[in-house]
Parts: structure tokens; sequence; C-alpha cells
């Protein structure tokens, strides 16, 4: 509480001061150095309440004032730019590579191919991207070629003159055209689903049996970048013993230094990953992208390397949300209250594993909704695509599922004629509940949630 | 190359700078100038706004030859650590910046605002902001800070938060 | 972007000769919020930048005999605040207000705007309404034209290489003239027009609708008016009925796309219901100006 105070003075001081005509604008040499941020500390065995305090964050000042430093605000002496060579096309066979002109271009130190990477995969599941395509091209957005210049400028105009031979392949777009035996096949020779869950709780045949109202439905949501306004951005640079440092506005540093260790195949302890402040993650930022580019290209040269990916680039080369196909069939009884839900959901994968594993078990333990159902099926897969690759972002999955079952609540409530809260509160989970994954739920306050946000909102509507 | 000379934060700079240099990367790799941030590239996303010569505009859409003659304000020149803008005053009281990425673009745009309307509407500071965007969605927490900085502005009252009157 | 020359100059005369001798060589920046963007994702260099956004004569409104001149380098921002506009074609203004962000239209130019010709502009749906004309110059000397025959296509104009467009003039006869500007875009800021409307007309001594114009934007591969539901308009009495019939004509006449933004049914849609709202508007300030002169 008394750290508090003196917060609270010193910003009334400052407002204080600002108020009294001093001039605000200063020249940009005069301003002072800017001092580690002030820390809030608690004194010791004193319990702080700490819902309902103001808080000032402790980056809030450095924020304010434009001085946190993000990676493309950081600058090493000698420092070269790296920028990646877009296939452009869907699915192709690289027939050939050609470096030769962009590697005679001045200014140009370093170009690398995915034949330079030691270990040419990685994913936190499965490790089934490349850093860079050597053989094929998998999505539009994967990288082909790297190149290291002394200034963005000169590496850009470098990539035009990288010169890639491709011979187009079949291609697959709809998640549900890649579930067919005759797709194009993204991964050959595997096939196009990669990642199956399955739960199942009673006997849906029976709980639809029993059942007054059967509804089918299908829902669907788009995929969705995160764009957070600090674009993928990393710094790489070696010592002379041989370790590198890598700056990154990655999220999972130590997931991250794995990736790096497996792709460069070097011992992890050789590696360092330094997170740095993030401008946006949202999820987008979870795992490497061109971390082992910019490693291998400031090996190459001998200096740092920075690489700082384009807006287009954050469309089309990392993570985005996955489009969810979703087929609910529920089965209620007269009163509205759920018997039996089955649940079919077919996660458009893109190119490439990513996180996917993980968003598929969430969507599919989270796909039947917070309510008491005696009879559920549950089949979710993740299916390749020759697309952007689909990752982790906010909610991992439960956001699109919620879309699904809550739609379909809203149109069964419709059809029975009965009040949308009412018949939430009829099939809401209580404490004790069991959820289709066998889970015992605890501390559950899903209906005393909906009674007060129905209280807020002044549910049910009355006319005036 | 072209030669120009302009002012940025009060202080004067006679550069040289190749014609494709925009204003953006004349601020941060020739002037280091780092508060003004690259987002999008295209006068989408707001986090490279300036203010030149009174008007806020986006430092990745001009040329650094054309802020010839003209006088540039970053959010470098805007204040220093012990004595804060009121905008960013009150953006700190209020949690309005959380990565802090759109933070520079999004108080400079505010200045210019409140600069030329000192008593916007809930709605004119909206419209004022429309220019930037936030992926961490703090706009209603930055709308709250634009209007309560306005007060302080107006010399209306001293209290940054807006709410500690009220509870005490 | 890729390097390339650069030219400022504050001189008319000396612009138009540059141009002249470099030809399709050239690109003219005015605001340059649309020309950079187009340079970053070009994989070409323009070769020469000619800067023409100091030229003093381009910065000029003025009222004159022959009608309200806005010079081509007139700011979106200047526009919402030059007292002359909000005067004499207000609709004009409310335009401007529409386009981009503060940013953008602290930067962004009339003349850049109608020269890009995007069908979605925000500028040109007033200006035809309000029977515009603009001028070209070249080495030659200058031409005149009804802004109609200036636009041919999506990012395509009349202007020939070498000529530079100037001024806009919105003729004296129809400076006052009753008018009103209605956008929908995806969101409220910064948002392309899914499809925007402006409508202008006068009240005849009966009160009849006298010299409608309907212009549509975002709804064609460039700005166009509505003619049949100017045709269908003119002569008949203001009742929402007649006014929801012109939006009615003006849905079938123009011909939309489909697009990730919206398909082009919704954006029929959106016309009929635009027009009918501008065309109430409109009428709206005619009946109060005719309040305000004393008229019956």
């Amino acid at each position: 509480m008394n750290s508090k105070s003196i917060v609270d003075e010193k910003l009334h001081a400052a407002v204080a001061d600002s108020t009294t005509g001093l001039p605000l604008l200063v020249r940009s040499e005069m301003l002072p150095a800017v001092f580690p941020v002030d820390l809030l500390v608690p004194d010791a065995r004193q319990q702080t309440p700490a819902v309902g305090q103001r808080v000032i964050r402790t980056d809030a000042r450095q924020h304010g004032l434009g001085q946190t430093p993000y990676i493309d605000d950081m600058v090493i002496p000698g420092m070269l730019y790296a920028r990646i060579k877009r296939a452009g096309v869907a699915s192709a066979r690289i027939l050939g590579i050609d470096t030769r002109e962009a590697e005679a271009m001045p200014g140009v130190m370093a170009v690398i191919t995915g034949r330079d990477i030691p270990v040419n995969s990685f994913g936190p599941s499965l490790q089934d991207q490349p850093v860079l395509a050597t053989e094929r091209v998998f999505h539009a957005g994967d990288g082909v070629a790297a190149v290291a210049a002394v200034s963005e400028q000169i590496a850009a105009e470098a990539l035009a003159k990288i010169r890639v031979e491709y011979e187009r392949l079949p291609a697959v777009f709809d998640p549900l055209e890649a579930l067919k035996d005759d797709a194009p096949k993204v991964h050959p020779p595997a096939g196009n689903i990669y990642a199956r869950k399955v739960i199942c709780r009673g006997s849906v045949e029976q709980g639809f049996a029993d059942s007054k109202h059967v509804f089918e439905q299908q829902y669907r949501t788009q995929m969705v970048e995160h764009v957070p306004i600090e674009p993928h951005a990393a710094i790489a640079l070696w010592d002379a013993n041989g370790r590198v440092t890598v700056y990154s506005s990655l999220g999972r540093i130590t997931l991250g230094r794995a990736d790096l260790a497996r792709t460069l195949r070097m011992p992890i302890n050789r590696i360092r990953l330094v997170g740095t402040f993030v401008g946006g993650n949202f999820g987008g930022k979870n795992e490497i992208t061109q971390e082992p580019v910019l490693a291998l290209l400031a090996r190459k040269t001998g200096r740092p390397v920075k690489g700082v990916y384009t807006r287009t680039e954050e469309f089309t080369a990392s993570t985005t949300r996955h489009p969810f196909i979703m087929d609910y069939k529920t089965g209620v009884d007269s009163n509205g209250r759920i018997l039996a839900r089955k649940v079919r959901l077919v996660l458009d994968g893109g190119a490439y594993c990513s996180w996917s594993e993980t968003t598929l078990g969430k969507a599919a333990i989270l796909s039947t909704g917070p309510y008491k159902i005696e009879h559920v099926h549950v089949e979710a897969m993740a299916v390749y695509t020759n697309k952007t690759m689909t990752g982790a972002m906010r909610g991992f999955g439960a956001p699109q599922v919620c879309f699904a079952y809550e739609s379909q609540m809203d149109e069964i409530a419709s059809t029975l004629d009965i009040d949308p809260l009412e018949i939430r509160m009829r099939n809401a989970f209580v404490n004790g509940s069991i959820s289709p994954t066998g889970q015992v739920l605890h501390s559950v306050v899903v209906r005393e949630s909906l009674l007060n946000a129905a209280r807020r909102m002044n549910w049910p509507e009355v006319d005036s | 190359m072209i030669d120009i000379s302009l002012t940025v934060n009060g202080g004067r700079h006679e550069l040289s700078v190749s014609p494709e240099t925009t204003l953006l990367g004349l601020l941060r790799n020739q002037l280091g100038l780092t508060g003004a941030k690259l987002g999008c590239d295209v006068g989408d996303c707001g986090a490279c706004t300036v203010i030149i010569d009174g008007r806020s505009v986006n430092a990745c859409l001009m040329l650094a030859a054309q802020a010839d003659g003209c006088s540039v304000l970053t959010i470098e020149g805007l204040a220093t650590r012990e004595q804060l803008h009121p905008i960013q005053q009150a953006f700190e009281v209020h949690a309005s910046l959380q990565c802090g990425f759109c933070g520079p673009g999004i108080i400079l745009s505010a200045k210019a605002l409140l600069d030329g309307n000192p008593d916007p509407s809930r709605q004119d500071v909206r419209e004022g902001l429309s220019g930037n965007l936030c992926r961490c969605t703090g706009y209603a927490k930055m709308i709250e800070a634009v209007l309560q900085a306005a007060c302080v502005m107006r010399g209306e009252t001293e209290d940054v938060d807006g709410k500690s009157k009220a509870g005490s | 972007m890729r390097a390339f020359d650069y030219l400022a100059t504050v001189d008319l005369r000396q612009a138009v000769r540059l141009l002249d001798e470099h030809g399709t060589s050239a690109r003219i920046l005015a605001g340059g919020t649309d020309l950079l963007a187009d340079l970053k994702s070009s994989s070409s260099s323009p070769g020469l930048i000619i800067d023409i956004s100091r030229i003093k004569e381009l910065k000029v409104i003025e009222s004159t005999a022959h009608g309200l001149r806005i010079g081509a380098m007139v700011t979106h921002s200047e526009i919402m605040q030059s007292a002359l506009i909000r005067e004499h074609c207000p609709a004009l203004a409310d335009a401007a207000r529409t386009i981009g962000a503060v940013q953008t239209r602290n930067l962004g130019t009339l003349g850049g705007n109608l020269v890009t010709a995007v069908p979605s502009m925000d500028s040109g749906a007033t200006l035809l309404a309000l029977d515009a004309r603009v001028v070209l110059a070249c080495g030659g000397g200058t031409r005149e034209m009804p802004l109609t025959d200036f636009f041919m296509g999506p990012r395509k104009t009349v202007l020939r290489p070498g000529e530079l467009l100037v001024e806009v003039v919105i003729p004296a006869c129809n400076l006052g003239k009753p008018a009103h500007f209605l956008k929908t875009g995806l969101r409220k800021g910064q948002a392309l027009a899914l499809v925007n409307v402006a409508a202008s007309l006068w009240l005849d001594a009966a009160g009849n609708i006298e010299e409608p114009r309907i212009a549509l934007g975002a709804v064609a591969p460039s700005v166009i008016r509505a003619m049949a539901a100017e045709r269908y308009l003119a002569g008949r009495s203001p009742q929402s009925g007649s006014m929801a019939e012109a939006g009615k004509i003006a849905a079938e006449e123009c011909r939309p796309i489909n697009d990730f933004r919206a398909t082009a049914a919704y954006r029929r849609d959106l016309v009929a219901v635009l027009v009918k709202r501008a065309l109430a508007q409109a009428c709206e300030r005619a009946l109060k100006r005719q309040h305000e002169r004393g008229a019956p």
C-alpha cells in the first residue's frame, strides 16, 4: 500500500509540472537517459489485496515515451538485413534454384537455400515443416531462399534476381476435398488427415432414439491472421567461440531454443535465445520462423543479421487460426434438455501441423459446450491443405466450437420457443457435473455467471 | 542523393537522403528515432504516425524529401521521463497500452487531435484515433485516457485518473 | 521501393515541362498515399518521381465567375476545413471526411484521388453530382472536360502521357445546389466504400424535382451517374415513394462485382437504400434553402 501511494505522488507531481506551463517540447538531444522502471515491491509477509487494486504497468512509461526497444529498434554494428524469397505457388516440385545473379550483386553478402539447413524440419508436435523448402513447395508462403545484404533495399532487390524453376503439382485448398481418397496428397505418401481425436461417452444412438427433437446443422468459421502490429522479427549473431545469440520476438523461447538446436544441429548449450519485448503475439509467435535462416546467414557472413517480416509475409508465411467445419447433431427432450450430441470437426490445418494437435484436442474436449449431456460422440480431425499453416491463436480452437454450440443452442431455443437464457440454465454444468472426457468439475459457476450477465443486460428484454 | 533540411523535435538537421527513403526510414535509420514504428508499411496501421507542421501523417507514406523544410515532432520530442505530456500521463494511469507497439503513434494522433480540438466528444476521439490500429484492442482505455488528458490540458482538473475524487 | 529519381518543383510550367520530357517514365507524386503504397509493392522502378505537392497555384480554392476552382493539390483535410467549400458544396466536405483516416487525409489530395481512379474513390460521386469539370494541362496547353468523361475504367483516365490534372471546377450555377453524400464501408474509419452515393437536385417553383443528379461509387468500373434513375426523377414531386423507386432503378443500372468485401447483390441493395436516403437528405436541404430564402 505504501508503494502505491509513492506512485500516486509521483504521478500527480508530474501532472502539476506539466500544467505549470513548462515547455513540453524538448530537443531530442536533450532527452535524459532513461533509467530502469520503478518496481513495486510489497512488504514482506504482508498480504496485498490484489483484486481491485490499480496497478501501473512497469513497462507503461517506456511504452508511452516510445523508448521500449523492440527488435526492429535494435541496431548492432555491422548488421546485415535478411529477406526470404517466397514461393508464390501453392504446390510444386522445385527443379532448380539459381542464386548466382543475386550473389553477384554489390551489397549482397550471402544467399542460402534449404540445402544449407543442417536439419531442414521442425514443428512443435510433428516435424513436418521445412525451414526453407528444398524439393517441394507445400504452400505459397514457403521460403525457398534467403539473402543477407547491407541494406533492406538491396536484400529485396536481390530476391527478384533469384530464379526458381517449378514443376507445378496438383493442389488442394478445401479441407473436405482433402479428405477424399482421390485428393492430391499434401505430404505424400502420407494421407491428408494428420491428427484425429475421438471422444465417446454413453451411446449417442440411444440418446437420439430417446430424443423428442433432433437438430442438425453445419457451422463454419474462417481463417484469421493474428496481425500483430509488430511483424515477426529477429537478430542473430555469433561470438568468437562459435556460440550463437538470437534476439527474437518469439513467445516460447525454450521451445524455440530446442528447435534451433535441431535445425542447426548444435548442442543446445551453445545457443542463447533472448526473448525481447513483443509488439503483439496472440499465439502467432509461438514457434520459430526465420530464426535458423538468420543464424545461418550470420554464420556465413560473420556479421549480425536482422530479419523483419513484411506485412505480406505475416499473412502468407506465419501461422493463422484454423478454419473449422463443424457438424452438430443434437437430440433434446420436450423441455429442451440435451440428451445426446454428436459432433464432427474438420480443422483446415494448412500445409503444416504447427499447433494443430493442441488446437484439435482443446476443440474436441470443449466442443459439446458447458452442458450436461449423457451421450456424447465427438470426432475431430486436422487436415492438410496447400494453404498457409494454421497454429495457435487465442483460445486454441475454443472460440470456433463455442460459435457452433451456442448458435445451435439458439436454434433449439427458438424452435422450441424456450427463452435462450432458460434453455442454457436447464442444461448448464453444475458442481459435480462430468465433462465429456470424464473430469468431475468443481467450482462451477456457469449458471451464476449467466444470471449475473442476464441481470446486467436486463434480460429478458421487456418492450417499453 | 537529395539534400534536405528539416527540424526534428526542435533540432535542425541538414541531411542527404536517397530519393526512395521514406520519412520513417529517415527518422528510424538515420536519426535513430525509433519511437515511430513500421507496422504495415502502407498507411493502414498508424504505428508510424508523426506530426509535421501540426498535422499528423503516416511517416511510411511520405518520402523524406517531401519533409524538406518541415518541422517534425516524434514521440521522442513530446516529453521526458520526469515530465510527461498529460496524454502520456493518462495513458499510463488508464493502462491504455499493453504491448505498447502502437503507443507512440496513438499518442501523437491524440496530440494532433487535442491541439486542434481541446474539447472533443467521445466520437471525436474515436474518429481522431481511427487511423491507428491496436491489436491488443485497448481502444476503450485509450479513449478514456484521451478524454481525461483533454480535461487536464484545459486546466479543468489535475486529476489524470478521473476516478480518485469520485472514489474519495 | 526500387530506386528512382526525384524532383520537386514549385512551378506548374516546370512540372508540365518535366512531364512532357519524361513521358511514361515519370510519375507524379501528389499526396503520395497511393503512389508510395504502389511503389512498395512494385518490382520495377518508376523512373522519375515529380513531386508537385508544393505548387502553390495547385493548392488554391477560390470562387470565380466560372465557378468554384479547387486546385488538384488541395488535401482532403483542407477540403473539410475550407469555408468556401462548406458554404457552397458541403457534401464535398462530408465526402472528404470519409476518406481514409486523419493521417491519410492530411497527405492525400483531391487530384490524386481522381487520377488514381479506383472505382471506390470517395471524391468522385459528389463532384459528378455537381457536374464538376476538370482542367488538364500539358506542354501544348490546357483542355477542360466534364468529370464524367475523365474516367475510363478502374485506374484508367483519359490523361495522356505528359498531361497533368490541375484543377476541378464546380460550375457557378451549381454552387449551393442541395446535395448529399453517403458511404457504407465495412467499418467506419479507414475503410474503402462498399458503395458510395451522392445526390443533388433543385426544387422548382411548383416544388418538383429539377436537374436531379445521382452518382454512384464502387458499383461500376468507374464512378458513374445513374442516368435512368435521374430521368425517372426529373419533374416528379419529392415523395418518399419516388425516391425509393429512383433507388431501385439505380440499383438495376449499376454494375457491381462480387469481391471479398461484399457480393454484387448486397451492393445493389445498398445502392437502393443509399440513393433513397441521399435524395431525401438533398430534398431536405432544398426545402430548408427555399424556406430561408422566403420562397412559397
